[in-house]
C-alpha cells in the first residue's frame, strides 16, 4: 500500500462537512499528507460565489487551527459542478487525491433515502478509498 | 404552424424563492402570446411519461426512488435541486410533453414544436437528479426516436453544458450532441476534448465559450465547429435544448446574448432539419422572466417567419479565439482516440 499523499475532503459548510474536515486534518497531521478542501460551486452559488467561498474558507482556517495542522499542508479548491462530480474529479487531474473524505449527510441528504446522498453516489463511483465521517466523530 | 406541447409546470414543483419557478411558464406563454398566431397555434395537452417510455434513459431504481422521495414530501436533492410532493408528476409531464410534441409533428409533417414545460431536463443523469433537473426530457424524446430508426441531432444552446444528455448518449452513434456553453461554469463538464464514446466517436461536439461572449461568437462556434459534423451526420430529426439563460440579463451566468440572438440561432438550427415538421425545441434554463418572454417570442417568431425581435442581435464580444481552440482540441482528441482504438485493434 502506497503512503497517503493527498486527501480530498468535501466541504459545503454543513456541520457534517465540518466533522469530515476535522477528521481529515487530524489524519493528515498523523500521516504527513496534504489536505485539499474541495468545494462544489453549484448553479445557485454563481452570483454569490466569492462571498460564500470567503465565508467557508474562513471556517476551514479555524478548523485547521483547532486541529493543529500546519496551514501549509492544507489548501482550498473550488470547482463548478455538483458535489459528487466535483469530488470524483478531485481524484484525477491537478488534485489527484488518493483518499476522499466526506460527511455522512451534506446539504442534499435525507434519512431513509439514497437519493441526494453524495456519500452513496461516491461509494458507487470512486476509484480511490472513501471515508464517510459521521457527525458524532 | 407552431405546436406548443404544454404548458405544464406553471403550478406545482415549486421550490419557493427558487429561480427555477412556476412563473417561468407564464413568461414563456406571454412570449408566445406576443406572436398573435391565431389559427397557426396548436396547443397539445401533455400526458405524463410512463415508466416504459422513461426506461431507455433512466434506471428503474432511480425512477422508483424519485417517486418514493416525492411521495414522502420531497426536499433538496443537492444544494441546487429540489423535489416537492408534486414534482414526480410535474417531471413526468415535462418528459411526456416532449413525446407528445414529436407525435404531433410526425402526424402533421409541418410546422415547429415547442415544449413549454418544466422542470428542465438536460442536467439529469441516468441515475441522478442535478442542476434543477429531475428527468431528462429531451433524452426521453430522442431515445424514442432512435428506437424507431431515426438519426437525432440535439443542439443545446443553454448557457450550461448539458452533461446529462451528453452522458446518456455518450456511446450512441444515432445521436449527435452539439453544445455551446459558458466555460468555466456549472456543471464543469463540456470540454472540447469530450468527443464521444468508442461506438460514437465524434458524435459529441462541445464548444466552450468565455463569459461576455456575444451572439456572433455563438453562431461562429456552430457554423465553424459543428456544421461540418452535422452535414456529415445527416439528421432526420432536430431537437433543441433551448435554454435562454445565455441572455445578458440572466442572473445565473455571464454570456451577453440578446433576445435577437436567439432568433438568429433558431433560424440557423432550423436549417439543419431535413424537412418541415422535424424540429422540436425544449425549454431548459432562462431565469430572468422578462428576458425569457422576449427570447421565446424572438426565437419562435423567427422560426415562423414572424418578426418579433425586441432586441438587436449582439456582436463584438470575446470568444473567437476560444472557438478556434475548441476546433483544435477536438481534432487532437479524436486523433488520440483513434490511435488508441487502432493500437487495441492490433493487439
Amino acid at each position: 500500500m502506497t503512503p497517503l499523499r493527498t486527501i480530498a475532503v468535501g466541504f459545503d459548510g454543513s456541520p457534517d462537512a465540518e466533522a469530515a474536515a476535522r477528521w481529515a486534518f487530524a489524519l493528515a497531521q498523523k500521516v504527513g499528507a496534504e489536505v485539499v478542501v474541495v468545494h462544489a460551486v453549484g448553479l445557485l452559488e454563481h452570483a454569490a460565489h466569492r462571498e460564500i467561498s470567503a465565508e467557508f474558507e474562513a471556517t476551514v482556517r479555524g478548523l485547521i487551527i483547532e486541529v493543529g495542522l500546519d496551514p501549509k499542508r492544507a489548501r482550498w479548491h473550488s470547482s463548478d459542478g455538483d458535489p459528487c462530480s466535483v469530488l470524483l474529479r478531485a481524484t484525477d487531474g491537478p488534485v489527484a487525491a488518493d483518499l476522499v473524505v466526506v460527511g455522512s449527510r451534506g446539504q442534499g441528504s435525507h434519512a431513509g433515502h439514497l437519493l441526494g446522498s453524495t456519500s452513496h453516489e461516491l461509494a458507487e463511483h470512486t476509484v480511490v478509498p472513501l471515508v464517510i465521517v459521521p457527525l458524532e466523530a | 404552424m407552431l405546436i406548443v406541447s404544454g404548458p405544464t409546470g406553471g403550478s406545482g414543483h415549486d421550490g419557493k424563492d427558487h429561480p427555477e419557478r412556476p412563473s417561468r411558464i407564464a413568461a414563456v406563454m406571454a412570449g408566445i402570446d406576443r406572436l398573435h398566431l391565431g389559427n397557426d397555434l396548436h396547443m397539445v395537452a401533455p400526458c405524463a411519461a410512463t415508466m416504459a417510455q422513461m426506461a431507455p434513459v433512466h434506471g428503474s431504481g432511480y425512477l422508483s426512488e424519485l417517486a418514493a422521495f416525492c411521495e414522502a414530501g420531497g426536499g433538496n436533492l443537492d444544494p441546487d435541486t429540489f423535489a416537492a410532493a408534486d414534482s414526480w408528476l410535474a417531471a413526468r409531464r415535462a418528459a411526456g410533453a416532449g413525446l407528445m410534441a414529436v407525435d404531433a409533428l410526425r402526424h402533421r409533417n409541418e410546422g415547429v414544436a415547442f415544449v413549454a414545460a418544466r422542470p428542465p431536463g438536460h442536467h439529469a443523469l441516468r441515475d441522478r437528479a442535478m442542476g434543477f433537473c429531475l428527468l431528462n426530457n429531451i433524452a426521453v424524446s430522442a431515445a424514442a426516436l432512435i428506437a424507431e430508426g431515426e438519426r437525432v441531432l440535439i443542439v443545446d444552446w443553454d448557457v450550461h453544458h448539458g452533461n446529462g444528455t451528453q452522458a446518456i448518449f455518450w456511446d450512441e452513434p444515432n445521436v449527435l450532441y452539439v453544445s455551446t456553453h459558458q466555460w468555466p461554469l456549472f456543471p464543469g463538464s463540456g470540454a472540447a476534448s469530450e468527443v464521444g464514446g468508442p461506438q460514437a466517436l465524434g458524435r459529441t461536439v462541445n464548444i466552450p465559450l468565455p463569459g461576455r461572449a456575444t451572439g456572433d461568437v455563438v453562431r461562429q462556434a456552430i457554423e465553424e465547429v459543428a456544421l461540418p459534423v452535422i452535414e456529415d451526420f445527416q439528421p432526420t430529426w432536430v431537437l433543441v435544448s433551448a435554454g435562454f439563460d445565455a441572455h445578458r440579463a440572466d442572473p445565473l451566468a455571464d454570456l451577453a446574448l440578446s433576445s435577437g440572438d436567439f432568433a438568429d440561432l433558431g433560424r440557423l438550427v432550423a436549417g439543419f432539419a431535413p424537412r418541415p415538421g422535424r424540429l422540436v425545441l425544449f425549454l431548459e434554463g432562462g431565469y430572468d422572466l422578462g428576458a425569457l418572454e422576449m427570447s421565446v417570442a424572438s426565437t419562435l417568431g423567427a422560426l415562423l417567419g414572424e418578426f418579433s425581435q425586441p432586441e438587436e442581435p449582439t456582436s463584438g464580444g470575446p470568444g473567437a479565439a476560444m472557438v478556434q481552440q475548441a476546433r483544435t482540441e477536438r481534432v487532437e482528441s479524436l486523433n488520440r482516440s483513434l490511435d488508441i482504438a487502432s493500437t487495441e485493434g492490433n493487439r
